[in-house]
């Protein structure tokens, strides 16, 4: 059993009874097939963090205006004043 | 002093590029909020970063002037957290493969010289800004420094002083202002410091518990904050009267008290994870040397130069190597003016003051060096006199001017006409009758005075050294 | 059942579908999902700059909530909006990003073939992302050498895109050589018996050589809990702060983030920003993503392609969507190309070395003939 409560907080949700128990129930079976996973032995191996062998793809530092505030600011849920907006958040 | 205070410092600093770390929005500090902002830094989908190669040059130049390993391939993670001012909803850091680890920083106190070690140095993505209206109980939200290239220096618990902390951060404010690495000025938030302290007793062998304190925005509130701090965990200590725990507490300058921050539950769990959109970076031999090769000389070598080779005192030789921006002026003036001394006691003397009324510092003032050392001819050469000379300055700050050609078009050349001046010095004495009276009857000063209406007299124009020999003759 | 999400009404020839993960700047695009309502893309993804002057954009296709299917039995398997177009004719191809191989098995389920590309070789510039390490522009078309086709035209290097190879430009034509076709025994035994008949009729026109894809019993889970976390992190940036879906019910930044991501997210991306975190939290993290990271890294080194060109798997395995993971796993965690088709009535794959698509295209004409 996972500790949903635990989880949805990291994770900013909040789940009905049903998605709960739902989730409950794939999560479980999800977890009960990691097992597999003990039974291999990885000492040797390192972890592969990306398939493309690729390194030093960097960019010249050269400032580009992508576009006007306004429009950026469109897609905001609430504005005021140039900026985007929510509740007063102290921390 | 039964108690010890231990310090481990983390330093924030904004890279100086011109671009952020993962997107190309320009990261110059002033603009108006929202203005340097794109899909990518606002958290949209569909833009994917694209590392910033300036980025990683300096955070090498960093690490070579605190003397650090410089790790041969890095790479980014992710650090996962909810924040308005973090629009993907993690910040882009580095926990396995940091750029540099195992440095140091010398540092000088009046105790003597102390060295201080560096754990590590790591680039990171820095979040955007909130500000809070109390109007409306709203936080707004200006993405401007989000995704702006920052390294955190971290350092190893070696502090024992607020004066160990202070002398530390102004000597990591020269060495990587020198470097071209940051401005590293505090009041635009390009330097941001959070201490970690504890106290223990003497001689003890375990650390005791340790607090972080954030929210200091001057080296005066971190030092305020330091001695605040470690006295309350004493009095904690010596009085119980209330129990420490590690926690993150704020410090607020107006009180200047610190105030713990409320406990987040889960805070600390960041999930932390390779980021797999980034790939590594590795950091050749070469690639090092080139930094190296390029970075501007240090203040320390600087003020050898300007002592040992050119003759400056130590004392103007600290206050011209202070300054990356004071340092460059002189350095660039001398190419048009190869005078030193005379050189130094203008910046220092005169072009100082002069900002000073403007409300700029020794690293905000701008002047055009030519001009200046143009200035500074004219006056060595005694085309103008030093008055004429510092008012002109103060154009030439102001206004740009081009001092060759205002001295000529406003006819501020200096009088050494002895004939003329020696009539204006006879008018004086006769209309000032009773002050050389007073002169006369043993009052010094006075000729100061005499000297002064005889320069009014003659626009401010004329030679002060024939004023005052003229003047004497005179008198006697 | 509509596939279109929005229909541009266009007709003819050399159209085609874009699944509604991949922008067209100042046009709508959701993903699937309800946190991205309203939202307008603010750029043209790379692809749609390179092939708008050779193919018309038909439409955006209804997808999958960040394309995450449901992995359990008992839930419905409708076809997806992106296979379903083009079988009905609306158009002749469309583009997705196929990261648990729903686009795979439906294409070849339904007669049409699947072209996924080497991760790495198409621009990920305007895609909405989902799995990062996996993801990856494919095509679904009646025709594999005009998919193909379309294919050379839209991968190729962008500067804007950090993660691909250097190469400018690919051409897929058919390399004519002889190809040595390695066949898993074990996995192959897995599938229906009219399936290994096929594959056997297939391996005929082949040389071949057996493969022992050693740790395929535990792909699904590598393949699970790597994706989990890279998606739980890619969608963390959906919380109603500064664009998309914010919910009308809050009183505190807590609440707008909670009700936000609650309200919004569907069942499926749920499941999986739980499973994410807990696979990422400092106390699994060793146990399960640390742990497929390396198991990743032998599954890779395993298929070395020496001594043999492509592999061939089935299309499925069994009743399960978790175990059919499986069979297409191998691709996206090894980043290596993959096509699936129908050869003789059944849903066939194989799989190329990195960079390789060449091979796939002449094993496909072969047996075409």
């Amino acid at each position: 059993m996972i500790d949903i409560n635990r989880y949805q907080s990291m994770a900013k949700l909040s789940l009905s009874e049903s998605e709960r128990a739902r989730i409950s129930d794939h999560a479980d079976i999800l977890v009960k097939s990691f097992d597999e996973l003990e039974k291999i032995n990885v000492d040797n191996a390192s972890p592969l963090i990306s398939v493309l062998n690729e390194s030093n793809i960097l960019r010249e530092d050269i400032p580009r205006k992508f576009t006007t505030r306004e429009e950026l600011l469109s897609y905001a849920p609430e504005q005021s004043d140039g900026y985007f907006q929510v509740p007063k958040t102290i921390d | 002093m039964k108690y010890e205070v231990v310090m481990g410092l983390e330093v924030h600093v904004e890279l100086s590029t011109n671009s952020k770390l993962f997107c190309a929005c320009s990261s110059k500090f002033g603009a108006e909020p929202n203005e340097n902002v794109c899909p990518a830094c606002l958290g949209m989908p569909g833009m994917p970063a694209v590392t910033n190669k300036r980025a990683i040059e300096l955070g090498i130049a960093a690490g070579l002037v605190t003397n650090s390993e410089i790790t041969k391939t890095i790479s980014f993670d992710k650090k996962n957290y909810f924040y308005p001012d973090l629009p993907t909803g993690y910040q882009v850091t580095q926990l396995f493969a940091p750029i540099c680890k195992n440095g140091w920083v010398e540092i000088e106190t009046e105790k003597g010289k102390k060295k201080i070690t560096l754990s590590q140095i790591h680039i990171e993505a820095d979040a955007g800004k909130l500000v809070h209206d109390n109007r409306t109980d709203t936080s707004l939200i200006d993405y401007n420094r989000a995704s702006v290239p920052l390294i955190e220096i971290v350092s190893n618990p070696d502090f024992r002083s607020a004066e160990e902390v202070v002398a530390y951060l102004e000597k990591l404010r020269q060495l990587l202002s020198f470097a071209n690495v940051s401005d590293c000025k505090m009041q635009e938030g390009s330097m941001r410091c959070d201490v970690n302290i504890s106290v223990m007793e003497k001689g003890a062998t375990e650390y005791g518990v340790r607090t972080e304190i954030k929210n200091m925005n001057s080296l005066k509130a971190i030092a305020a904050a330091i001695n605040y701090e470690a006295q309350r965990q004493i009095d904690a200590l010596e009085t119980a009267s209330e129990e420490l725990v590690q926690e993150t507490r704020r410090w607020d300058d107006s009180k200047g008290q610190t105030f713990s921050m409320r406990q987040k539950e889960d805070a600390t769990d960041y999930r932390y994870f390779p980021n797999t959109e980034l790939m590594p970076i590795s950091i050749e031999d070469k690639w090092i040397e080139e930094v190296r090769a390029n970075l501007p000389e240090a203040a320390h070598d600087r003020f050898l130069r300007l002592t040992e080779k050119l003759g400056l005192s130590e004392y103007d030789s600290n206050i011209i190597t202070g300054s990356k921006n004071l340092s460059d002026i002189f350095d660039k003036t001398m190419e048009y003016f190869s005078k030193p001394k005379e050189v130094a006691n203008w910046i220092i003397v005169e072009l100082l003051s002069i900002a000073k009324g403007d409300n700029k510092g020794e690293d905000d003032v701008k002047i055009d060096c030519k001009k200046f050392a143009k200035l500074m001819e004219l006056v060595d050469s005694k085309v103008i006199n030093r008055n004429v000379g510092k008012d002109l300055l103060s154009l030439v700050l102001t206004e740009d001017i081009d001092p060759e050609k205002y001295v000529e078009e406003n006819k501020l050349g200096m009088i050494s006409d002895t004939d003329m001046i020696d009539k204006v010095v006879q008018e004086v004495l006769v209309e000032f009758s009773k002050s050389v009276e007073e002169y006369k009857e043993g009052n010094q000063k006075v000729f100061g005075f005499l000297v002064g209406q005889t320069m009014r007299k003659l626009g401010g124009k004329a030679n002060p050294q024939l004023i005052n020999s003229l003047l004497k003759k005179h008198l006697s | 059942m509509d596939y279109f999400i929005i229909d541009y009404n266009v007709e003819g020839q050399n159209t085609l579908a874009l699944e509604d993960s991949i922008m067209q700047k100042g046009r709508p695009i959701t993903a699937g999902s309800k946190m991205l309502d309203n939202f307008i893309a603010p750029i043209n993804a790379t692809v749609v700059d390179k092939l708008s002057n050779e193919y018309k954009i038909a439409g955006k296709t209804v997808m999958d909530e960040f394309g995450i299917p449901s992995f359990f039995s008992g839930e419905s398997d409708e076809i997806s909006g992106a296979i379903k177009a083009v079988v009905d004719n609306a158009v002749s191809f469309s583009l997705c990003n196929d990261v648990f191989g729903k686009y795979r098995k439906q294409a070849a389920d339904n007669k049409l073939c699947y072209i996924h590309p080497t991760y790495g070789t198409v621009s990920r510039y305007g895609l909405v992302p989902v799995a990062s390490s996996m993801d990856q522009i494919g095509i679904v078309c009646k025709d594999m050498r005009e998919g193909f086709k379309l294919l050379s035209l839209i991968a190729g290097n962008d500067e804007k895109d950090g993660a691909m190879f250097s190469e400018k430009s690919y051409s897929y034509d058919n390399n004519e050589q002889d190809l040595t076709l390695a066949i898993p025994d074990s996995v192959i035994r897995m599938a229906d018996k009219n399936v290994q008949d096929a594959i056997g009729d297939f391996a005929k026109n082949f040389k071949t050589t057996s493969l022992d894809l050693e740790h395929f019993n535990v792909y699904k889970q590598v393949m699970y809990i790597l994706s989990c976390a890279e998606i739980s992190n890619n969608i963390s940036r959906y919380d109603g702060v500064n664009f998309g879906y914010r919910t009308s019910n809050y009183t505190n930044i807590d609440e707008l983030y909670t009700n936000s991501r609650t309200e919004g997210f569907g069942y499926h991306a749920k499941l999986t920003a739980i499973m994410g975190t807990m696979v990422l939290t400092e106390n699994n993290y060793k146990t399960y993503y640390d742990k497929a990271m390396k198991l990743r890294r032998l599954i890779k080194d395993g298929v070395s392609f020496e001594g043999y060109d492509i592999i061939v798997l089935p299309c499925d395995i069994g009743k399960d969507p978790y175990d059919n993971l499986s069979l297409y796993s191998l691709a996206n965690l090894a980043g290596l190309p993959s096509v699936s088709f129908s050869y003789k009535g059944q849903g066939i794959q194989l799989i190329a070395n990195v960079r390789k698509e060449s091979s796939l295209l002449t094993a496909w004409e072969v047996c075409m003939k």
